[in-house]
């Protein structure tokens, strides 16, 4: 298991736009299994939406790529340098609201990793169940 | 062997949405269908699954037209075969 301490290593993201709290599970290059918990807290729902707060499926996906980062950095060495990540491509259904209080498990498996780019499918569930999942895609440039 | 040039046709127009008419095999990816190299990977990817074989990444640099796919792609079927 990977704490925040450990996490923030491998990711370039930082508050308030980290979005995964714990890594359960990592296996370089096979599979991440990472959890964000979404707190009635979070900013986004004053306004996404007044008396319906929902989380919003861009940061579902986000939650996702990062997720994916951290698969890609297990398996690139020279993901070791200060790299940035850009999303080339996103083909994610959402299946199930997103709610306060929610803890969102996501699972990330790749399809394809190069040195400098990965396609990998994602899962996210809430408690067993599928709330959103498809394939994302996304290159790896250094800083 | 015809077949595997109109299959791959077919996916690579899917991956840049396309018209499957627009890709000739001389078409060059960049300059006359505005591919990038996300959807190169994503093509390689694509033909990786639909024929269950592997081609190394450094291969993605041939990925120009559709015709040099289609022999990277047989090449590395009759290596399995």
């Amino acid at each position: 298991m990977l704490n925040y301490e450990e996490i923030i290593k491998m990711l370039p993201q930082r508050y308030p736009f980290l979005m995964i709290d714990r890594v359960l599970e990592l296996e370089p290059g096979k599979k991440v299994v990472a959890v964000k918990n979404v707190s009635f807290n979070e900013e986004y729902f004053t306004g996404h939406f007044p008396g319906q707060p929902i989380m919003p499926g861009v940061l579902i996906i986000e939650a996702m790529a990062q997720a994916s980062i951290v698969l890609f950095y297990g398996e690139n060495p020279s993901a070791k340098k200060r790299m940035n990540y850009y999303l080339g491509s996103v083909k994610v259904r959402f299946i199930h609201p997103v709610l306060p209080g929610d803890q969102l498990k996501i699972i990330v498996e790749p399809i394809k990793i190069i040195s400098g780019a990965a396609i990998v499918k994602a899962q996210a569930f809430v408690e067993e169940k599928e709330v959103a999942g498809g394939e994302i895609s996304f290159i790896a440039k250094e800083v | 062997m015809q077949d595997i040039e109109n299959e791959i046709r077919n996916l690579v127009a899917e991956i840049i949405e396309k018209d499957p008419s627009e890709i000739k095999p001389d078409s060059r990816f960049v300059e006359d269908l505005g591919v990038d190299s996300m959807m190169a990977l994503e093509i390689l990817a694509g033909i990786e699954k639909k024929y269950k074989i592997a081609i190394p990444e450094e291969k993605l640099a041939e990925f120009k037209t559709l015709s040099s796919i289609v022999d990277i792609a047989k090449t590395y079927l009759s290596k399995n075969a």
